[in-house]
């Protein structure tokens, strides 16, 4: 396969350079090629390469080295060790205002940026009225760019990147900045970017523009690779591995406090499961769950349920306290709740069913448990849930 | 590996980096273009009136030439060479919008810095010499291609210098405020308002050491006397400054990848 870019053994360190002891000590360890002897190691032993048109997301959480690994990678810094192969015409959208410099107008900015991407005066000149129309933010183009919006600014940067054509687009976060038209525009250029087999290399930390844009991923986790591969499965591992770690703070936090963790999710079993052999239960039309829950004094706990997506992001959710709804008891301190949801609203995709068990009061939540489940299907739609809607025609348009 | 041979995107950058540098540091100054000409007039009229008239300054070498001329065609070559290095070793400090956004070949910003001084000063030395020839100042105008060369080595000796300052002030700051002074000591140890002949004999050989007295002197012999130059450091110039170049270079590129850590 052609490879685009690779990088091989990389690690990064950056020193301490705060006092001018350090700096010095910092400045004689490049000059004699040693490592410097204290600092902080951003990226150890990474090990990547970009395919032409297989373009690759990177996510991890905040100071995972995401943004230091694409400037090694777009050569703006150097490695301190490890080895770093460009094979194509990057073109590199680092951060807001990538290379601007704010005393010089858009247009000055344009040419040094045309130029730094490898634009020559000729091809700069017949692409110019195409880079001030992506932009659009006319006759600012002769203002000092430090009295631009940000939005101008990314407009501007990614203008320029639009007529630079370039074979491998590495941004970082980006396109989160704009207005919605602008970012609309963005995406239908890089759509026609990746069908014209243009390949992205993106650092986001929306699985979705990752999922969608991207045929492979990489999982940073403090500064070496923790997973690669396909993205749907790094993306998932990745969430998973969230989870996880906001259950066990919770889990963390309720040891610390004592008092709660006194009510416990003691089970939770999810019924109606069409397909047994799958790899998550597949619910159909209906979830009916069956929830135990364990109250410590026998009092009855209230008993929080609801639906999220795979993100976290909820949808729905009911407690037994708003409804007035008693749990059977069984025994002196088991409860039992039993829940049936009409998921047919759903989109195809996966979701948790969430359990919380709250005090009688409703005030704390004392244990969280969830399952996670998938809707299957094809769809067309977009985000969560289908609305009940029709189209209006065009009579009834006129008739308004 | 110094790759020498300029990539074709490396020369359009340095063409823009060039024309923005001139553009700010000299037309868009309030006064504008015409300052360019009459700054180094006005200047050469102070120095007349302060050399000859005050300090009463002679020249041992005759042959016509008067004090005027002689300071005249040394200072300018000086004033280049001296504001391109002050000029220029701020250029990566001043620069970081760019350093450590993107990726370039960060040589060519105090390249281009100490490129738009020289290019400026040179349109500042030809006003003084046409108004020295007016005066009736014997400006030998044929040696102007030797000059010219001379020139070129003169700038890239300024090149290399801003190479190694620039890199520098990024890891000392103190550098902005060292560097005015020493340049200040290196132009009165160098013969330009004096004559190299005031010199003691026991530590002339030591003042012959210094490049920028050899230059002085091949600027004041071939323009004021026309004479060729025939002491042997001129065989030695591309040589000995090719190296310092290639040197200051490598030492600049291993840096390079390290700014964005400093600034």
């Amino acid at each position: 396969m052609d490879t685009l870019a690779r990088l091989e053994n990389v690690s990064k360190i950056f020193p301490r350079v705060h006092r001018p002891g350090e700096r010095l000590r910092a400045f004689a360890s490049i000059l004699t090629g040693s490592e410097p002897s204290d600092g902080a190691k951003v990226l150890s032993d990474i090990n990547l390469e970009v395919f032409r048109g297989q373009s690759l997301g990177i996510i991890g959480e905040n100071g995972a080295g995401k943004s230091t690994l694409l400037k090694v990678l777009t050569g703006v810094i150097q490695p301190t060790a490890g080895k770093v192969t460009l094979n194509a015409k990057v073109a590199p959208l680092l951060e807001l205002g990538a290379g601007f410099q704010p005393e010089f107008s858009g247009l000055d900015n344009v040419r040094m940026k045309a130029a730094i991407l490898g634009l020559d005066w000729d091809e700069l000149k017949h692409k110019l009225d195409d880079i001030l129309a992506f932009a659009d933010i006319g006759e600012y183009i002769h203002e000092p760019v430090k009295h631009y919006s940000s939005g101008m600014v990314v407009r501007l940067g990614f203008a320029v990147v639009t007529a630079a054509n370039p074979e491998l687009l590495i941004t970082d976060e980006v396109l989160a900045v704009g207005d919605e038209s602008f970012q609309k525009k963005c995406i239908r250029w890089m759509s026609g970017f990746l069908e014209r087999g243009g390949t992205l290399l993106m650092v986001s930390h929306s699985m979705y523009h990752v999922q969608r844009l991207c045929h492979r991923a990489i999982w940073l986790h403090n500064g070496s690779v923790r997973r690669s591969g396909d993205v749907e499965q790094v993306t998932q591992d990745y969430l998973a591995w969230h989870e996880q770690r906001s259950v066990a703070e919770k889990k963390q936090r309720a040891a610390v406090s004592g008092n709660d963790g006194h009510y416990r999710v003691a089970a939770v079993d999810l019924e109606g499961a069409a397909d047994q052999d799958a790899e998550l239960p597949v619910i159909e039309d209906q979830l009916r769950a069956e929830v135990g829950l364990y109250s410590p004094d026998g009092r009855m706990p209230v008993c929080l349920v609801g639906i999220e997506r795979a993100d976290g992001t909820p949808i729905y959710g009911i407690s037994s306290d708003t409804d007035h709804i008693c749990g059977a008891q069984y025994g002196e301190h088991q409860f039992r709740f039993r829940v049936e949801f009409s998921v047919s609203r759903l989109l195809p995709g996966r979701y948790h069913f969430k359990v919380h068990a709250m005090d009688p009061e409703a005030i704390r939540v004392c244990d969280t448990h969830d399952l996670s489940f998938q809707v299957r299907g094809k769809s067309e739609e977009f985000g969560l849930v289908r609305l009940p809607y029709r189209w209006l025609t065009s009579e009834e348009d006129a008739s308004d | 590996m110094i790759h020498f041979l300029p990539q074709r995107k490396n020369l359009v950058f340095f063409k823009n980096l060039l024309l923005r540098q001139i553009r700010q540091d000299y037309l868009e100054n309030l006064t504008g273009f015409a300052w360019l000409i009459i700054q180094p007039l006005v200047l050469l009229a102070v120095y007349a009136f302060v050399f000859s008239k005050i300090f009463q300054a002679r020249i041992p070498e005759s042959g016509g030439v008067t004090f005027l001329p002689y300071l005249a065609v040394a200072f300018w070559p000086w004033a280049a060479f001296s504001e391109s290095i002050i000029r220029a070793s701020g250029s990566i400090s001043g620069n970081s919008a760019l350093i450590g956004k993107v990726a370039f070949a960060a040589e060519l910003l105090p390249l281009a810095s100490v490129s738009a001084t020289f290019l400026m000063n040179a349109a500042g030395y030809l006003a003084v010499l046409v108004v020295l020839t007016l005066i009736g100042a014997p400006v030998h105008w044929l040696t102007l291609p030797l000059v010219i060369v001379l020139m070129l080595f003169w700038w890239l000796l300024a090149a290399a210098i801003a190479l190694v300052v620039s890199t520098l002030q990024v890891f000392v700051k103190d550098v902005a405020q060292i560097l005015p002074p020493m340049m200040t000591f290196w132009f009165f140890t160098t013969p330009i308002v004096y004559s190299a002949e005031v010199f003691p004999e026991r530590i002339s050989w030591l003042m012959n050491l210094n490049p920028a007295a050899w230059f002085v002197g091949w600027f004041r012999k071939l323009l004021l006397w026309g004479e060729w130059p025939s002491q042997w450091p001129i065989l030695l110039v591309p040589v000995v400054i090719g190296i310092a170049f290639w040197l200051a270079l490598r030492f600049f590129r291993r840096f390079a990848g390290h700014f964005e850590d400093f600034l």
